[in-house]
């Protein structure tokens, strides 16, 4: 079952991935999760007393991008 | 811009604005200039349309078919396409934040709520295809624009969505143009 939906998703991505409106609108999606999913993870973390310099090291970023895109968000 | 238009040409520029909006587009498009043309059913331009078999249903299902064209879908569909399940994310996200966590995200509030404000300004090719309907106006030695005249600018190349759905409907500038002329010896624009 898993392995039929894995194989139906890479023949949809072959087929579509070659029209750029279809690829670059997933990869629009994409960008929208992946900040969804970044701010869960750094909200969850400095509720558990991380500081912005362990965060920024796991997320491979620098403290201060870290910081000033989440400062505003009162984490 | 708009003191040589008449009544009808007005409220199809007020009807085109009401068009935007009601698609929830953020600028009045030449598509939905094309639209307000119909909003005055007796005005010149719909009369002419009517003529090419082009009416409100037939722009309406165009604008349809170009908008599903332009938005593959939502979301999900196209993190399909990457081979991403939004639904098992989601699901996860649930799971470790509680329900609705992922859509509860500044980000996703950001994204979704796309403010609507009073103000739907003009897109630069629906400015550009006004100013040519008073061009038309000129060229037909007519002292005010009607909706004849919108549509004569909207069949102009440069113009954009409504030039391409009315040539495929064999509209075209000449055509129009010279059933302008016609009516003009006999008729009173509008």
């Amino acid at each position: 079952m898993v392995d039929a939906m894995t194989d139906a998703t890479k023949v949809a991505a072959a087929a579509s991935s070659r029209d750029p409106a279809v690829g670059l609108a997933a990869v629009a999606s994409l960008r929208g999760l992946l900040e969804s999913l970044e701010e869960l993870q750094v909200a969850n973390a400095r509720s558990q007393g991380w500081s912005w310099q362990q965060i920024a090291q796991v997320l491979q970023v620098s403290r201060q991008a870290v910081h000033k895109k989440y400062r505003r968000f009162g984490f | 811009m708009f003191e040589r238009f008449t009544d009808k040409a007005r409220r199809a520029v007020v009807a085109a604005r009401e068009d935007a909006r009601s698609r929830r587009d953020d600028m009045i498009r030449t598509e939905h200039l094309l639209m307000g043309l119909f909003d005055a059913p007796e005005a010149l331009a719909a009369t002419l349309l009517g003529g090419y078999g082009v009416d409100r249903t037939v722009v309406d299902a165009e604008i349809e078919r170009m908008r599903r064209a332009d938005r593959p879908g939502t979301d999900a569909e196209k993190l399909a396409i990457l081979g991403i399940d939004l639904d098992e994310v989601r699901r996860q996200a649930d799971e470790a934040f509680g329900p609705g966590a992922l859509d509860r995200t500044r980000a996703a509030r950001e994204r979704g709520g796309r403010p609507r404000g009073r103000h739907i300004p003009f897109h630069r090719a629906s400015k550009k295809a006004l100013e040519l309907s008073l061009r038309e106006a000129l060229r037909c030695k007519h002292n005010h624009i009607g909706t004849e005249h919108i549509l004569l600018g909207l069949l102009h190349t440069e113009t954009g969505a409504a030039q391409h759905i009315l040539t495929a409907h064999g509209v075209t500038l000449d055509g129009v143009r010279a059933a302008v002329a016609d009516l003009g010896r006999g008729a009173a624009s509008g």
